[in-house]
């Protein structure tokens, strides 16, 4: 009926695990920048050390702009028809490794005292999102993202 | 097949929100004090998504209802009824309950978040699973009796 609101072309399947891949990568991004902010206030953290916070980012963006650069692209793509039963037992398994690891990395976080520590570390993880979002387009990307996600929320509710 | 497997994710999901939020109650949040109380209920009513993008990923094939004018124009009429019956029902059982024990739902403000972060759980499964218009009518109307309730109704 109206234009406006129909999709401007039928999507494949591809295409939508694409979209889901996109989002999950924006809830993570989200999610480590709430684990900052909230970090930074619960601990009241203090800029001791000027310099040294303006540089912290780019110990991690600097390698992985450079590796982005100069790495061939790792994807296999998306795959269009379903998942056979014992890939998703794999990746599942997968993701709840990562979430267990991740769970311990957020309690790592909370021990560090330094802003200018904290702030690399969380861009050091931001920089493996990015990385797994641009080069590695595939199932296995998407079981590191959710493990990363649900790793932190974990922490967030039950240990924090 | 892949209807089933939708609807184990959908109970499993379902039941790993309420263990969470069983723990939060027995957390003893009797009241939302601190910025870790904040945290930790933001991170409550986040959890289930990132588990639902990943069920959903998998699982993309015969996905299920088509969201198409049809499916809407069928839907459209019973929804709405839904919608306001559960409006009236909600205002009218928490106004009942309130009057029943003469205790105000303000001092007990985790019946009210633990309400809230359920149906907003639900809307999203609901939303990325389903998108089954007649629940949506139920859980809006859930979502908005207890706004009604809490802002309008108390004094």
């Amino acid at each position: 009926m109206n234009p406006i609101i129909q999709p401007p072309k039928p999507r494949t399947n591809a295409n939508k695990r694409e979209l889901l891949f996109t989002f999950q990568s924006i809830i993570v991004t989200g999610l480590l920048a709430f684990t900052a902010i909230a970090f930074f206030l619960h601990f009241n953290l203090r800029i001791e050390k000027g310099i040294k916070v303006i540089f912290a980012p780019f110990l991690s963006v600097v390698p992985l702009l450079f590796v982005l650069s100069i790495l061939r692209d790792l994807r296999q793509g998306f795959k269009e028809g379903n998942y056979g039963k014992n890939e998703i037992i794999k990746f599942c398994l997968i993701t709840i490794g990562i979430t267990i690891a991740f769970t311990c990395v957020t309690f790592l976080l909370t021990k560090i005292d330094a802003l200018e520590i904290l702030l690399a570390a969380i861009m050091a993880i931001l920089s493996i999102v990015f990385f797994l979002r641009s080069k590695i387009k595939d199932i296995l990307g998407m079981s590191i993202i959710t493990g990363i996600a649900e790793g932190i929320i974990v922490y967030m509710i039950f240990l924090f | 097949m892949q209807l089933k497997k939708l609807n184990t994710a959908f109970i499993i999901t379902i039941g790993v929100s309420v263990i969470v939020f069983v723990y939060l109650v027995f957390l003893g949040y009797d009241e939302i004090k601190t910025l870790k109380d904040v945290i930790k209920i933001i991170a409550s009513i986040l959890f289930p998504i990132p588990l639902l993008f990943f069920v959903r990923f998998i699982l993309i094939e015969h996905f299920l209802p088509e969201n198409t004018d049809a499916y809407k124009l069928q839907h459209q009429k019973p929804a709405t009824i839904l919608l306001v019956v559960t409006i009236i029902i909600g205002v009218v059982s928490m106004q009942g309950v309130e009057w029943v024990t003469g205790q105000k739902l303000e001092d007990h403000l985790i019946f009210a978040h633990l309400i809230n972060s359920t149906t907003i759980s639900s809307y999203v499964l609901n939303y990325i699973l389903y998108n089954n218009l007649r629940v949506n009518g139920i859980l809006s109307g859930v979502l908005l009796s207890l706004a009604i309730h809490v802002f309008f109704l108390t004094a």
